[in-house]
């Protein structure tokens, strides 16, 4: 079979007798006026957009002097910029050691064509080496202790109970009540918790354009000069971090430990009846559930299954993920919850199961702040398609609770980084000057979950056959790399392109139980009779107990006056304290494997500075290779023993000590400053626009001159570190 | 075609038989819904669906980008000529589905022009009739002539209708036309004898809404297409075509009394905006996407 290109009119051909008949039939009268409603609406329709656009074009003629004028009147100056664009792509946990070996086995090769261009460094992480934390710091260039993002996780000063610890999402207390319908007299509060201005914020009072893909931490968005797609911490429809939805004949007591919700089917034939139970619907007394209802019929001679969805059908393949669907719950006439979902049946034999991905927020109709302007995540949704909107995107609960599969996560994060790439290219192509800034998850979640097959003897990978996936962190690395080459094909004279990554990664093998040691230890107490068995320290005797440890890295003292029930004296008392588990939690050893657990353990009060360091914990554990903070521990239970296996998928990680997971630092200009750190790249983008980092900046400039490598920059003096044309200190 | 035309007058005639009684306007509001509902049905059955709705969201984004690039001409001049570029493939995207609904809504316009188009005569008006000739009217020598060449016909009148004139011979016409007065509105069948020939108009008057014809077609295939309401004249007669001057009808909406404009007959104006409402409004129950 052979491949003839179309032209217009051989495309047309098969229509001709019915063109021609339509022409005489147009041309009769009275027909002529009318050709229906499907056409009559075609042309109206591209009638009405000509319109519009040329009044948006008129509209922004007239109103360009007017704005041109206002921006001189209240434009800040700047000193002469050195670059005219900044990229900065983000690959969240990309690591060196992995990077230097891939590029010394020429399997990066455009990251290597960049080091050799410009320069590679490993870049110092933050303390904790954790997403949230790091990533703040890179925006703000200041240290936790002025932007406030200490872990994932905060605690209820009152309750103890763990709290997000980066956005604040308020309740709705005032309605107008009609019957059964109550109508919320406004919107209920979210509030950004991070301190502190991030870099673009500060380019826009110098009215210049920043577009912020995806980076942690930007939920509810900023609010300036560009245009800002939140991430991490975006909750799903339900309003939880990330909850799936298994649809299953399957009978189980069992709840699912994180993140997920299990729905069983009822009946014995090959069709059920059920609901999508979505958020709450606050337009109602009692906000009861919104649901929509789901009809499943199981073809199992066709192996496939129809699914209906209120009315709409879909045809579903066992093992194949659908695109998004659309989900519409509705609250009230004229009132809609519009979600996104992706489906998959997992098991169609015996028993019958259907995965249901979190109903992520919809970007083409927002439930919730995710975007600055409001409108710009319908604009990405109109030009590249839906695209995932959860804080953590990729299931990592499902396949830690074998919901899904290896193959099903990988291409769950696969199709993520695809939407990522088209809206970042989408971005960069309309960018003339300014800052693009994105970050890349699929690295980090890959990492995290495949870490197991990529050394021997992981707990995690005990009696799985990994071979199939032996490279998939390997993969993700030259995915990424082709990613950087894609972007240097685009790169314009005066561009600054930076690749970055927040730390990097190593195994996680034990986990470590902190409060079970701390119990041991008669640092923290239990109320009479209990175990400790229960989450989020609910059994805690509070009264008697002086430290314990909350989120991923973090102890925190009980202080008097700052706890709900404080015991320890702020001040002399409380440093003691800190110098004591400090001595002995620092090197604590894991006798049952001859190792080090914790390395280090950092007091607060020594690595951070600033106005928020009163929220911060007390002290951060630094975990060896192999080690963290055990999931027992991490979920507030304070029973079992100290070390433990970790079983999980999650095998990888880095919440460890931060001086063992640095990350990598790729820039196309060679940097002066041979030791980078994360907050450094703030005040640095500040000064490639001729801007003065503030005082408040903790980083300093990575450029000590404008490279002689961008073409408005001037002579620098002879002699100067970075003259040299592909200076660095490339580790490899 | 005249076997098609009987089949859609009895097809019309049994479906707008129920809103006889009834304004207008009802009648075209339940017409334009079922037209609505075919027209999407036909939409989407030959349209490129995906294709359409790619290039509707392009286009929404070009208008996004215009208000989000607003202190750039570059951003907004390229937003402008993309949204101008995705114009044209959705107006091509749509002239398929367009010749497919084309034909037979113009079978389904053609009836409804003579049902909704022109007013019942009432007792009093006047009317013209027109009598055209067949261009060899002379050859045949079948049609008796005056002295002065005028053809010799007589007009056979039903009671409640009076000739007011003698008939008036246009030679370079061809026509022969009397003024007529209508004396007692009602369903009337109006002769004209030309020699031993013998031909009928229908004159529906008794009920607003019913099946009125301008014109009695000749035996052309396209007439017969553009005038479908009544049996064509004889293939062997004189005459080309029989016409009335009947008034057009208005369309009375709550608010609006609609007339013809610019040639366009009111119910037309009322049957567009109606069926493009119920278009959109059922757009979404049929998965149709324009």
């Amino acid at each position: 079979m052979s491949f003839v290109p179309s032209t217009p009119s051989s495309r047309l051909a098969p229509y001709w007798p019915l063109l021609a008949l339509t022409i005489v039939v147009a041309f009769a009268a009275p027909a002529e006026a009318y050709v229906g409603p499907g056409a009559g609406i075609a042309l109206l329709s591209s009638v009405g957009v000509v319109l519009i656009t040329l009044l948006l074009a008129v509209a922004s003629i007239l109103a360009w002097p007017f704005r041109a004028l206002w921006r001189l009147l209240t434009l800040k100056k700047t000193a002469r910029p050195w670059a005219r664009r900044f990229i900065s792509v983000g690959l969240d946990g990309k690591d060196p050691r992995i990077t230097e070996r891939l590029m010394a086995e020429g399997k990066l090769p455009n990251l290597t064509k960049l080091a050799a261009q410009g320069c590679y460094h490993t870049i110092r992480t933050t303390y904790p080496s954790m997403t949230p934390v790091a990533w703040s710091s890179y925006s703000t260039g200041v240290n936790p202790g002025k932007h406030n993002i200490f872990d994932f996780l905060d605690r209820d000063r009152k309750t103890y109970l763990p709290v997000l610890s980066s956005a604040e999402i308020g309740t709705v207390d005032k309605f107008l009540r009609l019957g059964k319908w109550k109508i919320p007299l406004r919107r209920p509060e979210i509030r950004l918790l991070r301190k502190s201005r991030p870099f673009w914020s500060i380019l826009g009072d110098y009215r210049i354009w920043s577009t912020v893909l995806r980076v942690p931490i930007t939920f509810p968005p900023d609010r300036f000069y560009g245009a800002e797609l939140s991430a991490m911490s975006v909750p799903d429809l339900l309003g939880s971090q990330g909850t799936f939805l298994l649809f299953t004949t399957r009978r189980s007591d069992a709840k699912f430990k994180e993140g997920g919700q299990r729905v069983e089917l009822e009946g014995t034939t090959d069709r059920f009846s059920t609901v999508i139970r979505g958020p709450e619907n606050a337009f109602l007394e009692g906000d009861p559930l919104l649901e929509i209802p789901l009809e499943i019929e199981l073809d199992r001679a066709a192996k496939q299954v129809r699914v209906s969805i209120d009315g709409e059908q879909h045809l579903l393949v066992p093992g194949e993920l659908t695109p998004w669907v659309t989900l519409t719950f509705k609250a009230a006439p004229t009132v809609k919850v519009s979600g996104i979902t992706r489906m998959m049946v997992t098991e169609l034999g015996d028993h019958f199961s259907l995965y249901m991905s979190p109903i992520n927020i919809d970007p083409e109709s927002p439930a919730m702040p995710i975007a600055h302007p409001s409108y710009y995540s319908t604009y990405m949704a109109k030009k590249i398609g839906s695209f995932a909107t959860l804080g953590l995107a990729e299931d990592t609960w499902a396949l830690n609770e074998e919901v899904t599969d290896d193959a099903t996560f990988l291409q769950q994060s696969y199709d993520i980084d695809a939407e990522r790439q088209e809206m970042f290219f989408a971005a960069l192509d309309t960018l003339d000057r300014g800052s693009l800034i994105t970050v890349f998850d699929g690295t980090d979640r890959i990492q995290h979950m495949f870490w197991r097959y990529l050394e021997e003897g992981h707990p995690a990978a005990a009696g799985r056959d990994g071979a199939a996936h032996h490279n998939a962190i390997e993969e993700a690395y030259i995915h990424n790399d082709k990613l950087v080459g894609k972007v240097m094909a685009k790169l314009r004279k005066d561009d600054v392109l930076m690749v970055v990554s927040d730390h990097g990664f190593t195994s996680f093998r034990r986990g470590v139980n902190l409060n079970g040691w701390l119990l041991a230890n008669g640092y923290l107490a239990l109320k009479p009779g209990c175990e400790g068995s229960t989450e989020w320290l609910r059994e805690v005797d509070w009264s008697k107990t002086r430290a314990y440890a909350q989120g991923l890295t973090g102890i925190f003292l009980n202080i008097a006056g700052r706890e709900g029930e404080g015991i320890v004296t702020p001040g002399a008392e409380a440093a003691a304290l800190r110098k004591e588990l400090i001595a002995k939690l620092s090197g604590l050893r894991d006798e049952e494997r001859d190792e080090v657990g914790i390395n280090q353990v950092y007091d607060a009060h020594e690595v951070y500075d600033g106005p928020y360091l009163v929220n911060a914990p007390d002290l951060i554990v630094g975990y060896n290779h192999g080690y963290r903070v055990s999931w027992d521990c991490a979920t507030g239970v304070t029973s079992g023993s100290l070390f433990e296996d970790n079983l999980k998928a999650w095998s990888g990680d880095h919440c460890v000590d931060p001086k063992i997971v640095p990350g990598v630092f790729f820039c196309n200009h060679a940097i002066d400053n041979h030791d980078p750190a994360l907050i450094d790249i703030a005040p640095t983008v500040l000064r490639l626009f001729g801007i003065d980092a503030p005082d408040y900046m903790d980083g300093k400039l990575l450029f000590d001159a404008p490279p002689a490598t961008l073409t408005g920059a001037p002579a620098r003096a002879p002699g100067s570190s970075a003259d040299a044309e592909g200076s660095n200190d490339h580790a490899a | 075609m005249n076997l098609l035309n009987s089949a859609l007058r009895v097809l019309f005639d049994l479906l707008l038989y129920p809103f006889q009684a009834l304004p207008a306007a009802v009648g075209l509001l339940v017409v334009s819904a079922l037209a609505a509902m075919g027209m999407l049905w036909v939409f989407k059955r030959t349209s490129n669906q995906e294709r359409l709705e790619a290039v509707k969201r392009q286009i929404h984004a070009g208008l996004f980008e215009i208000r989000l690039f607003n202190d750039s001409f570059r951003r907004i001049w390229s937003a402008q000529l993309g949204i101008l570029r995705n114009n044209v493939t959705y107006l091509r995207l749509s002239l398929v589905p367009m010749l497919f609904i084309l034909p037979p809504l113009a079978l389904v316009v053609a009836q409804l022009q003579f049902h909704y188009a022109y007013a019942a005569p009432a007792a009093g008006d006047q009317l013209v009739l027109t009598a055209t000739l067949d261009e060899g009217w002379q050859d045949s020598g079948e049609v008796p002539v005056s002295a002065s060449g005028k053809p010799q016909a007589t007009l056979e009148l039903p009671a409640g209708l009076v000739a007011e004139t003698p008939s008036l011979w246009t030679p370079a016409d061809r026509m022969l036309s009397w003024r007529l007065r209508v004396e007692q509105p009602g369903d009337h069948v109006l002769g004209i004898h030309i020699g031993d020939q013998q031909f009928s108009k229908d004159l529906a008057g008794s009920r607003p809404l019913q099946r009125r014809s301008p014109v009695k077609p000749g035996r052309s295939w396209v007439d017969q297409f553009i005038y479908p309401a009544e049996v064509p004249l004889p293939a062997d007669g004189v005459l080309a075509n029989v016409a009335l001057d009947l008034a057009p009808a208005e369309v009375a909406l709550p608010g609006w009394k609609v007339q013809e404009m610019a040639g366009v007959p009111a119910w037309m104006t009322v049957f567009f905006i109606f069926s493009i409402v119920f278009a959109y409004a059922l757009r979404k129950r049929f998965g149709v996407v324009f």
